[in-house]
């Protein structure tokens, strides 16, 4: 068997990047064929074919790394690299919502009134769910830095109490917030206000989501013994990822709850 | 009454924890599947399951991609 004189990780063919750049064409298009011919066929394909793709592409990277032993330090100082970009690209994708919303609310237009927020808005009190969803990602992300010390220290009990924390800390958050979207009293299609309001704090829950969704799968991998104490990169970008996630939703706070009421 | 929510909540953390513990570490186990010389690629490596979500996943890939192009006559 031929040995690598390299300590970078040369991959197998893979096929999932091509069934992944198809979901994306049936997402996108079955959403133009949604809008104007009612039928949601071909966007659900495209949903459906994205889930199989994440998971068998993000399963075999898991093979690589913690069965194959490909991710020398080299390679997981490309991940580490990688992770931030993206990350990084987030950051830029949410500043673009925060600059609407501060195009519209530090010059409110005659139309709104004058002043923000806007005539016949009401918005949510920013001292009621709003400061309990602050105190409880805040609270996610000392148990998540918990569970890295305790990755870190080998102990295996605190790090699945404390990723399990952290994990039911995310979906206190969603549940508090789907509650709120209920209840408000202004909707996506009230002007500019539930426009950036709904599409920023939207987006960031979905973020939450997503970010839960990447903690359970660390949970699940602790569980089976996948991470080491020296070696947990996939942990650690999960815990990256869930600061991020918290950072975005204290400017939300700051900026749309508290400033913008 | 808190007295039982605090028991539940005893009894839940202690069945996660202890079928958390129980878990035996397979890790050397799928070390050796997985680095077996048999020339399969890593996404077919695991099995025949691996096989059959590899085939339902293409078929939907070629089958979504030909009902996106019959489509594309309808938009113009």
């Amino acid at each position: 068997m031929a040995h690598q004189a390299h300590p970078y990780h040369m991959v197998d063919p893979s096929p999932w990047p091509l069934t992944g750049a198809v979901a994306a064409l049936l997402m996108t298009s079955g959403l133009a064929i949604w809008f104007h011919f009612h039928s949601t066929i071909l966007m659900l394909l495209g949903t459906v074919l994205l889930v199989l793709t994440i998971c068998q592409w993000w399963r075999d990277v898991v093979r690589e790394g913690t069965f194959q032993g490909h991710h020398t330090p080299p390679a997981q100082k490309g991940l580490r690299y990688g992770m931030i970009l993206f990350i990084t690209s987030e950051v830029l994708f949410f500043a673009g919502f925060f600059w609407a919303f501060y195009h519209s609310s530090l010059a409110p237009t005659p139309e709104l009134g004058g002043f923000w927020p806007p005539a016949g808005i009401t918005p949510l009190d920013p001292f009621e769910v709003p400061l309990l969803n602050t105190a409880v990602l805040l609270a996610s992300g000392v148990t998540v830095t918990w569970a890295h010390h305790s990755i870190m220290e080998g102990d295996r009990k605190q790090a699945i109490h404390s990723l399990t924390l952290t994990i039911l800390l995310g979906g206190y958050f969603t549940f508090l917030q789907a509650l709120e979207y209920y209840e408000a009293p202004f909707t996506i299609a009230d002007g500019v206000y539930g426009a950036t309001f709904f599409v920023a704090t939207g987006f960031h829950g979905l973020h939450v989501i997503i970010g839960s969704t990447f903690l359970a799968v660390c949970l699940h991998r602790q569980i089976r013994h996948h991470f080491t104490s020296t070696h947990h990169f996939g942990f650690e970008a999960a815990a990256w990822y869930w600061h991020f996630v918290d950072v975005v939703w204290l400017f939300l706070y700051i900026s749309i709850y508290w400033w913008g009421s | 009454m808190y007295r039982h929510v605090f028991a539940l909540q005893q009894v839940a953390r202690r069945t996660i924890t202890s079928s958390a513990r129980r878990e035996r570490n397979r890790v050397p186990e799928k070390q050796k599947l997985f680095q077996e010389d048999n020339g399969l690629p890593v996404h077919l490596k695991g099995g025949a399951t691996d096989a059959l979500l590899y085939r339902a996943t293409m078929g939907l890939t070629v089958f979504g991609e030909n009902q996106s192009l019959l489509s594309l006559p309808l938009t113009s």
